[in-house]
């Protein structure tokens, strides 16, 4: 069970991601991670985790970009025995993205549960946290918040 | 025209020496007996279970219920709808009568959740959003913040919603939890998922509910009947952005059964609503039109959703007190209308109503439910 996590790109790259092709390094920035979803380039509608057809024209979708960085829409701190070798407590929001328009589900990051707020600035990042349905510790990504001091 | 002619629930909380099967049979024999109906009228049965399949491997045991009632060779249908497993089985059922195709159906919800293994409900083990440690308190919790935000919901006009449940409940025998709580018990209780309490959360349970269904040929003549004016089934929207302050499923499925009852809101004597959370009942109040957006919190707080208030809300303890073994809930909510509507409902009888809405939803998926079930009935 992973209990605190850390942003990295070259560490724990021998844990499987908890889902695949849901985020990847930057290809800007190889010191940030970025979300993966869907796009159709027909409606210019995107999706998080990637719909393999749109809902709209039902043309398949291309994989995209989301972008790095959003801010929390809402928040939930969960204090119950978590799942999935969470810690406890953990966090979860939907974070307006910045890149696109969507509003996606994730985690936050654990260690700043008792801080996050609504509106908050938030960053992507990837570590070790949890296990998967296999029970084997896991990349899962998850929002940092973004230091009043932190350039972009 | 579609009529209910026998209703039944069991007990719930834990049961541990009842299996999904025997309190089935329990319901299912309940309400037969309830209707003084012929088994050999019965030409369909409907049965819901939504976590047996999970827990303890069984599949397809609405045969088995329905045959131990001696109710074989008829078509039997097994709905897995989340929480709206048993309404979704009435809503089949419901339509089943209404093109004809039998004059008696038979409805049973059953759920055995008190086991160990029994752990948290998500929307799919395989799913993303459960994946990434998305449990059900936590939908409610960030919706709950939401409304907060907006709208200046606060901690105790939820809490108030648990306080008015057991209240209720003290009045319903086979409710889960009947012992009165105060303000401040509720929100002193440990926290799930802020800003939800332990009190603020329905509990798992182990229980039952039947209802038999009659064509308006077979239900003539017989009195206790009671009229099935709308019933409406409706799946998420998704929409990109979800506005979880907001319910627009709820909303948008209220407005099709209003249309099909031909009534509004101000119409209703009594609500049985989806309270699964304390926030749930408020999003509803709106949801539903029982009053404005963003107003649920004060509504709840003014006592027009107490027995006695304007329009009464969950007299039978609800989701929080009476219990919610899954599948059995969405009967449960419609049985607890037929009794009110027949005025058989005892010290938590609702005066002089004539027509009452049951709302159910289950699962999650984007900000959104997966499902969401809206009756009317009335007599």
């Amino acid at each position: 069970m992973s209990t605190a996590s850390e942003e990295t790109t070259t560490n724990h790259s021998d844990l499987p991601p908890v889902a695949d092709g849901i985020f990847a390094v930057s290809a800007e920035d190889p010191n940030r991670f970025e979300l993966v979803g869907g796009h159709c380039q027909r409606c210019d509608d995107y999706s998080f985790p990637r719909s393999m057809h749109c809902c709209h024209c039902r043309a398949e979708t291309d994989e995209h970009s989301l972008g790095s960085d959003g801010n929390i829409y809402s928040l939930a701190v969960v204090r119950i025995k978590p799942p999935l070798g969470l810690p406890r407590p953990y966090a979860v929001a939907y974070i307006d993205l910045e890149a696109v328009p969507l509003r996606v589900f994730c985690l936050l990051d654990p260690v700043q549960c008792e801080d996050a707020v609504i509106g908050a600035g938030v960053r992507l990042s990837v570590g070790p946290l949890g296990v998967n349905n296999a029970g084997q510790d896991c990349l899962r990504p998850f929002f940092k918040l973004i230091a009043e001091n932190e350039d972009n | 025209m579609v009529k209910i002619i026998g209703a039944s629930v069991t007990s719930f909380g834990p049961r541990p020496d009842q299996s999904i099967t025997s309190m089935a049979i329990e319901a299912g024999l309940s309400a037969m007996r309830d209707a003084n109906a012929d088994y050999a009228d019965v030409g369909a049965g409907f049965f819901s279970n939504a976590l047996g399949a999970k827990l303890f491997g069984d599949m397809t045991i609405g045969q088995n219920v329905f045959a131990e009632l001696g109710l074989n060779r008829i078509p039997v249908v097994n709905t897995e709808n989340a929480c709206t497993s048993g309404s979704t089985a009435f809503y089949l059922a419901q339509l089943c009568i209404a093109a004809g195709q039998s004059d008696l159906a038979l409805v049973i919800g059953s759920e055995k959740m008190c086991v160990p293994q029994m752990g948290l409900i998500d929307s799919g083990a395989n799913e993303l959003e459960t994946l990434l440690g998305m449990v059900t308190p936590a939908g409610f919790a960030m919706r709950a913040q939401r409304h907060m935000h907006e709208y200046g919901t606060t901690p105790e006009q939820m809490a108030a919603v648990t306080v008015k449940s057991r209240q209720h409940a003290a009045l319903n025998p086979l409710a889960q939890f009947r012992k009165p709580e105060t303000l401040s018990m509720v929100l002193d209780s440990p926290m799930i998922a802020d800003p939800l309490t332990r009190s603020q959360c329905c509990p798992i349970a182990d229980g039952a509910a039947a209802l038999l269904l009659a064509s308006d040929d077979y239900a003539a003549g017989l009195d206790r009947t009671v009229r099935l004016d709308a019933a409406v089934l409706s799946s998420g929207s998704y929409e990109n952005g979800a506005d979880i302050g907001r319910w627009e499923t709820d909303s948008r499925t209220a407005a099709l059964a209003y249309e099909q009852a031909g009534i509004g809101p101000e119409e209703l004597d009594l609500v049985e609503c989806h309270d699964a959370f304390t926030i749930a009942e408020i999003v509803h109040y709106e949801g539903l039109g029982l009053c404005g957006p963003g107003e649920g919190g004060a509504l709840v707080e003014s006592g027009a959703t107490s027995l006695g208030g304007r329009i009464p809300v969950n007299v039978s303890g609800g989701l929080l007190s009476r219990g919610h073994p899954v599948a059995a809930t969405g009967i449960a909510q419609i049985a607890e209308l037929v009794l009110q509507l027949r005025q058989e409902a005892g010290s938590r009888q609702v005066e002089n109503c004539r027509t009452g809405l049951a709302h159910c939803m289950g699962g999650d998926r984007k900000g959104d439910t997966k499902s969401c079930t809206v009756v009317v009935l009335s007599r």
